[in-house]
């Protein structure tokens, strides 16, 4: 039997080539988000090990909060600590080598004066050890620095940017750009950067000013003697101790943050999966498809087998079987591709603002061994319900003529079972977004497409016949032929169409959630500030910006925000700081109850109104906050504000804020211009020249920057279910193709009688149109329910504005049309050369 | 043959509506190569049915089709009219099935998608052209399926099927209508009303047609008999009866 079936096999390779081809594509997804995952987390981690490698105890504050980022930002988390400390430690037996470290934001400036790096903490500026005992960072080129004018580059950036010891560099540091004289060249360890982060090293007395850490360290780090008692050492440390510092191991410290990257870079990995698994969905739906369709075709073959003695269950089996072998080499042929498509995926997402180390890639022995089973699991399950139906081919069959219009009557049955699959899918995504869970949505979503692929076939011919009408009376006998050969098999139609559906729903979904967004942000710029001008800048920026930009003339009034994070009834929330001189000029906080400004002033908290409803808050209350370096506190509820998505749910003075975070970095200041003031732009652009990283924006232009920044979001999403679509193509090519294989003898017969090659294609190209199109309208309609179902369940979240970018969609009908188009023009060429007397003969 | 019916013929140049000249067709090369067809030269005489016959092999299709453009020589010449076959490209060729030629098949003659009526007026559809409604009217009555025209062919008989690629290869008065056995799967009473049709056609329309049969009594439909064997000419009656060809397909056999 396996023979018969390895036969069959080889007889149908263009079949099953493109088959495969739907899976190849999933697996090779699937590979490539794989291995790049591996990849950023060896990547990450090595650099953790490397800067961890010899510290034996870590001394720093304490933070209160246990959270990822406070993991991954210490500095913005924990208080700095007095140098006293080392002191004292460096005096404790056992101790070998003590090193105070003091670190923050510092952007080096190219020579062209644009800035250098994302900004934030991917811009590390550090205190430099010169001795190579607990430093992971290696001298390569020149000395260390050592006065307040010197500082060390890491080799990466200086090759990239042609800086050479002896050069001198502008930096954008906390308070406000310098210039220093590059003395040498670093690296972090043996690689050239530390995984993007671009490196400023300083002398340590230089870097406590620059940072404004005078006296003080972020870290102490401590390397114990050899043969130290490190258990007896640690104890001794903490005794030195004030309350609010604490001793940890290297290697907790190293533990905490290889923790916190895998469970950020998950998000990545998770993602990119998520649309993974939506293209081997929808390949699932084309080799169900396709094998639905070549059992059918071998319906005489399958009962032949039956009446020369096979069982049904050999019957199942072979089938089964070439499901199987198909996945098999698919996925092999996937999973050499996907080391290929993970150097893609990691070019993609830079090129969307993601950045990610080059480093080698990674291949896990647990990669081939998923990239595989996914790949032949997919194959095989959607081959089972076609090999169900071969296995119910009578042996008599074998004898009858078949025609592939015997389709089966749609039973009732399947009405009700895709309704209620449909009903339930409903319930799940609705469900799961007033949960809110993704995994239930996702689940709802995927029960939605399921029973919309069931229910679609009872749709399909009145809906292709209304689709294919104006095609028909466009172009005459070959459309409406195109038409009627798109309603004649329901079923194959829809299963074709379903696949295309999938995806054009998740992209329309995503259109109209993205569209509601953005229209929700320029929404909110306007009810949120009232200020002329915005200065923004990646990540933070120096504090001398908010003081260059109010000495402007034509400036009236300046407002540098700030955002944090604190926890609030147990939930880490962001914390957004504003100063309440002059508030109603720059920001519109409009108190329900209350007064927002004197609230302020007086240092206590405003709330939204959602969260005042939600936990049931009022003006006067005293609630419980903690603040990551500063603890617990308790602070008075002074106003009820208006929901205001800029500033977040959660607003204080700029006072309360600076007494509870560290030296924390403006992240915009907002400008009110006097009446009548002219130049301001200008004189901006004079102003904030030496600040790379800073822009600043009218706010239209501000208003206009943040529904570009929602569309480059989307614009990456776009970009991976571009793989669905693409799949979903496939399928369509691959039933035209089928079909006109089918159909030999009607073509042979249409040829006969005077239809020229011409009409012979665009009737393929028609049909081609219209079963594109058909799953073009239910996905398009589908997807801006689901997509308006999305946008409404985050009304809390800034969503105000639920917007169906109506152009949007029909472009994306129009777009499907022309993939048809596309889809159609190899099965049309074959169509067209068939040999008619060949195709007559055919039997 | 009346003199009438012959009167009814356009004055053409040539009583001829097509012609083949020392046709050959050769399939394979070297010692495999077989002859189908061995310079053959035949005159299909305008507003007759003539039929061709022979056993299986003789190289009667492959002269139907070499001669309709389906396929191409390996040497001689086909001609329709006087338009030689030979020299028109796909484009030419397609127009000149649609516009001149009609085709009725053993089997599968019908666009399962189409209507009766649709399948009729298909060639028409497909050149742009109008349709003469009065001679569709007249077509579907003579036939006896005007009632069956919204039916799709599964819907209709055998029977009614060949009767509707009848009318579909008559609406066009083609020049010459090639009719490869086209009572091959109909029974008896079935095959004896359409060949009454096609003889009808032929007499009263001066249709000319050319119908490849191995079935003796629907060659006695014809005007005359071209008997192949083994890819060459082996005789020919006028005027035939089912019993006179069976005597000479006996002669030939024997």
């Amino acid at each position: 039997m396996l023979a018969v079936t390895l036969k069959g096999l080889a007889a149908r390779k263009l079949r099953l080539a493109l088959t495969a081809l739907a899976i190849v594509l999933g697996v090779t997804f699937v590979t490539g988000t794989l291995v790049l995952g591996d990849t950023l987390n060896r990547t990450f981690n090595t650099v953790i090990g490397t800067a961890y490698q010899h510290v034996s105890f870590e001394i720093r504050s304490t933070s209160a909060f246990n959270s990822d980022a406070a993991a991954l930002d210490g500095s913005a988390y924990r208080k700095p600590i007095p140098e006293s400390i080392a002191t004292a430690v460096r005096r404790l037996p056992g101790v070998s080598y003590v090193y105070g470290a003091v670190g923050g934001y510092a952007q080096f400036m190219a020579r062209d004066d644009d800035a250098i790096g994302g900004g934030g903490t991917s811009t590390l500026g550090f205190s430099f050890d010169p001795n190579p005992r607990l430093s992971p960072y290696r001298l390569v080129a020149g000395a260390a620095p050592t006065t307040d004018d010197d500082v060390v580059m890491d080799r990466a950036t200086a090759t990239k940017h042609h800086f050479a010891v002896g050069d001198r560099v502008l930096i954008n540091l906390p308070n406000r750009p310098q210039r220093f004289t590059i003395t040498g060249l670093v690296t972090f360890g043996s690689a050239n950067a530390l995984a993007g982060i671009t490196l400023a090293g300083f002398d340590s007395s230089t870097a406590q000013r620059l940072f404004n850490a005078a006296g003080h360290y972020d870290t102490i780090d401590v390397l114990a003697a050899p043969g130290a008692d490190n258990v007896a050492l640690q104890r001794a440390i903490a005794r030195l101790l004030p309350r609010g510092v604490e001793v940890v191991t290297g290697q907790a410290v190293s533990d905490q943050l290889s923790a916190a990257v895998d469970h950020e870079l998950s998000f990545i990995s998770k993602l990119l999966l998520i649309f993974a698994l939506v293209s081997l969905f929808v390949g699932g739906f084309t080799i169900f498809n396709t094998f639905s369709i070549t059992v059918g075709q071998r319906t005489r073959e399958l009962a032949l087998l039956r009446v020369v003695g096979a069982s049904r269950q050999q019957v199942f089996r072979s089938v089964l079987v070439e499901a199987a072998l198909t996945g098999v080499v698919a996925s092999l042929i996937g999973l050499g591709l996907g080391v290929l498509a993970a150097l893609g995926l990691r070019a993609l997402l830079s090129a969307f603002g993601v950045t990610l180390p080059s480093e080698p890639l990674v291949f896990a022995a647990r990669t081939p061994i998923v990239a595989i089973a996914v790949g032949v699991g997919v194959t095989v399950v959607s081959a089972i319900v076609p090999a169900r139906r071969a296995v119910r081919i009578p042996a008599v069959a074998a004898l009858c003529d078949q025609d592939e219009d015997q389709s089966r009557p749609l039973r009732l049955r399947r009405l009700a079972g895709g309704g209620a699959i449909a009903a339930a899918g409903v319930i799940a995504v609705v469900w799961g977004l007033t949960r809110p869970s993704t995994a239930l949505e996702g689940i709802g979503a995927l029960a939605v497409f399921v029973a919309a692929a069931m229910l679609v076939p009872i749709l399909a011919r009145p809906l292709s016949g209304a689709i294919g009408r104006p095609l028909a009376s466009l172009f005459g006998t070959p459309g409406r032929l195109g038409r009627r050969n798109s309603m004649r098999n329901p079923r194959r139609t829809s299963q074709t169409a379903a696949a295309l559906m999938i995806g054009l729903a998740l992209v329309s979904s995503v259109a109209v959630l993205g569209s509601s967004l953005s229209t929700s942000a320029a929404a909110s710029v306007d009810s949120a500030i009232n200020a002329d001008y915005i200065v923004t800048g990646s990540g933070g920026f120096s504090r001398s910006v908010t003081a260059a930009v109010s000495r402007l003339h034509g400036v009236s009034t300046t407002n540098a925000i700030y955002q944090g994070q604190f926890a609030f009834r147990g939930a880490v929330s962001r914390l957004t700081a504003a100063s309440p001189v002059r508030l109603s000029q720059t920001v519109n906080l409009h108190a329900t109850a209350g007064a927002a400004a004197a609230a302020m002033e007086r240092g206590q908290l405003l709330v939204d109104t959602n969260t005042a409803a939600a936990d049931h808050l009022h003006v006067g209350m005293v609630v419980p906050v903690t603040f990551a370096q500063t603890g617990l506190t308790r602070l008075r509820i002074g106003a009820i504000i208006r929901p205001n998505p800029l500033v977040g749910s959660f607003v204080v003075g700029d006072g309360l804020f600076l007494a509870h975070f560290d030296d924390p970095l403006p992240v915009a200041v907002l400008l009110r211009t006097a009446r009548g003031a002219t130049g301001v732009p200008r004189a901006l652009n004079r102003a904030l020249l030496p600040y790379a990283n800073v822009g600043f924006d009218s706010r239209a232009g501000f208003e206009r920057s943040q529904k570009r920044s929602v569309k480059k979001e989307l614009g990456l999403i776009y970009v991976l279910l571009a793989l669905a679509i693409v799949i979903a193509l496939i399928g369509i090519v691959n039933t035209l193709m089928l079909s006109v294989f089918e159909r030999t003898r009607e073509i042979g017969l249409l040829r006969a009688v005077g239809m020229s090659r011409r009409q012979v294609r665009t009737m393929i190209r028609s049909e081609s149109v219209i079963v594109s199109l058909l799953g073009a309208v239910i996905g398009v309609a589908i997807g801006t329910g689901l997509g308006i179902a999305l946008a409404s369940s985050l009304r809390l979240h800034g969503v105000t504005e639920i917007s169906v970018p109506l152009p949007s969609l029909i472009g994306l009908l129009f777009l499907s049309a022309v993939l048809g188009l596309a889809a159609a023009g190899w099965p049309a060429r074959r169509a067209a050369r068939l040999d008619v007397l060949g195709a007559i003969a055919t039997e | 043959m009346s003199a009438q019916t012959l009167d009814r013929v356009a004055p053409a140049a040539s009583s001829t509506a097509a012609r083949a000249v020392a046709l050959t067709k050769t399939y394979g090369a070297g010692d495999a190569a077989v002859t189908a067809l061995d310079h053959v030269s035949v005159a299909l005489e305008r507003a007759r049915l003539t039929a061709v016959m022979g056993p299986s092999g003789s190289g009667k299709s492959t002269l139907m089709h070499c001669m309709a453009g389906l396929d191409v020589p390996t040497s001689g010449r086909a001609m329709i009219g006087e338009q030689e076959i030979g020299e028109l490209n796909d484009r030419a060729l397609t127009q000149l099935r649609r516009d001149r030629i009609g085709f009725v098949f053993q089997s599968f003659n019908l666009v399962p998608t189409l209507t009766a009526a649709e399948n009729i007026t298909l060639a028409a559809d497909l050149a742009g052209a109008t349709v003469d409604r009065d001679w569709f009217g007249q077509l579907v009555g003579q036939l006896g399926i005007a009632d069956r025209l919204s039916h799709h062919p599964r819907e209709l008989s055998g029977g009614q099927q060949q009767r509707v690629a009848c009318a579909r290869a008559l609406l066009g008065r083609p020049e010459l209508i090639f009719a490869d056995e086209p009572t091959g799967n109909l029974d008896s009473s079935a095959s004896a009303q359409l060949l009454s049709f096609i003889r009808r056609a032929v007499d009263e329309h001066g249709q000319s047609i050319v119908m490849v049969t191995h079935d003796p009594r629907a060659a006695a439909y014809a005007d005359r008999v071209i008997f192949l064997a083994d890819g060459a000419v082996a005789g020919e009656i006028l005027a035939p009866t089912a019993d006179s060809v069976i005597e000479e397909m006996k002669r030939l056999g024997g």
